[in-house]
């Protein structure tokens, strides 16, 4: 099996799989203005906190049956006996749902940056991060529900989810440095060693948790 | 001559309870093996011991295959929500020359726009049978492969499997109906 065309071709026909969680970012950052009743720099304050909570979220959503459906109905023993490398196969599902939702994120939710600081500046520099980090949250979900494959999506992405926390520090810092105008080009380089090293580590380590469930 | 498996003392058991201890075979080229067994033997786990799914406890198992290996299991690895051509594509046999006469002799030349979740459970398992007829392997292994097929597909499937093996192909199925293949028997019942 071809399994880009595998995967475009799934998702195109499941739009909920993609566009479900595409909509709950907009509707969360559209419903945060609405549900405080601060003055516009405080909105500014906060706008960050809301936009890296409602990734992680939106990413827990994204992955939640990335490898259910192809575990129930026999796909994945098919992937597991193939020719093709497994970690490779679970690398390209995964950088295919980032692409269909991670980089729809990261567009949309630099325009909100745009709409909300009105700073263009700001809005570009989010952009790259927001970038790294969904493909960061993409990853360690997939693990989280792979651990959990047979036993509920939410178990597995509950205990993943502490992994993520350090990260979310980094990004807060990473922001407070933009809006200073400092160097924040360290904490990108920081984001993007952790993705380097991720991208690699995970695939394998779920494709031994997959074996496993599988056998 | 090499045999395409050549198993070796494989056992295996869940927990304490053994399923089949000390299985030996050896399936040549042009040869097939139909396993046998009780419900629980462990025909299938020995499936997915020789594609590799599944660890043995004790024991050996060497292949030796050119190509990549077709493995039919109890799960038919289509998409429901996938029309019986866009699963064909997603199987990459959409193209193959031979596609139609199988699709003819199945009775799904016409059901190419429908959606699978619209076929009966027979009609799926024929869906999925055609990655095994249009496979370009040298090793088939089939998990109960006649189930849910009338007596005119199983025939067919027969006569397919038989002319796969005068192409020296090999094959291991497990059923437990008895087939109108070439085959030898290995019933894991009696290896416990």
């Amino acid at each position: 099996m071809n399994i880009i065309k595998f995967e475009l071709l799934k998702l195109r026909n499941k739009s909920r799989g993609w566009l479900g969680p595409i909509l709950v970012f907009i509707l969360i950052m559209v419903a945060f203005p609405l549900t405080v009743e601060i003055s516009n720099k405080d909105l500014d304050q906060s706008f960050f906190a809301v936009l890296w909570i409602a990734v992680l979220l939106v990413m827990m959503l994204a992955t939640e049956d990335i490898f259910l459906e192809d575990f129930n109905d026999g796909s994945l023993e098919q992937f597991a006996i193939s020719d093709i490398s497994f970690p490779y196969i679970i690398s390209v599902k995964i950088f295919i749902y980032w692409l269909l939702i991670g980089v729809p994120i990261s567009i949309i939710g630099s325009l909100f940056c745009l709409g909300f600081t009105n700073s263009g500046n700001l809005a570009i520099n989010i952009f790259p991060i927001l970038l790294i980090t969904s493909y960061i949250f993409i990853n360690v979900f997939s693990f989280g529900n792979a651990l959990s494959l047979t036993k509920g999506s939410v178990l597995g992405t509950l205990v993943t989810l502490p992994l993520l926390l350090p990260l979310l520090i980094v990004l807060g810092k990473a922001v407070i440095s933009i809006n200073l105008n400092l160097n924040y080009l360290g904490f990108v380089a920081l984001l993007l060693g952790v993705l380097s090293i991720i991208i690699f580590l995970i695939p394998l380590i779920i494709s031994y948790i997959i074996r496993a469930h599988l056998e | 001559m090499q045999p395409k498996v050549k198993a070796t003392n494989l056992s295996y058991k869940i927990n304490e309870k053994k399923l089949f201890q000390n299985i030996s075979f050896e399936l040549m080229a042009g040869k097939a093996i139909h396993i046998q067994g009780d419900n629980g033997s462990g025909k299938t786990t020995l499936l997915k011991i020789i594609c590799g799914l599944t660890n043995q406890v004790k024991g050996e198992i060497e292949k030796k295959l050119d190509k990549q290996i077709c493995f039919l299991g109890h799960k038919n690895a289509l998409k429901q929500y996938l029309t019986v051509e866009e699963n064909l594509s997603l199987l990459n046999i959409i193209n193959h020359p031979d596609l139609k006469q199988h699709l003819i002799e199945f009775g799904l030349d016409k059901s190419l726009d429908i959606n699978l979740s619209s076929l009966s459970f027979g009609q799926q398992k024929k869906i999925a049978l055609l990655r095994v007829f249009l496979n370009d392997s040298d090793l088939i292994l089939l998990d109960e492969p006649c189930v849910g097929l009338d007596t005119q597909s199983q025939n067919y499937l027969c006569r397919f499997l038989n002319d796969e093996l005068e192409h020296r192909k090999s094959i291991l199925f497990s059923s437990h109906i008895s087939l109108d293949i070439n085959s030898e028997k290995l019933n894991l019942s009696d290896q416990v």
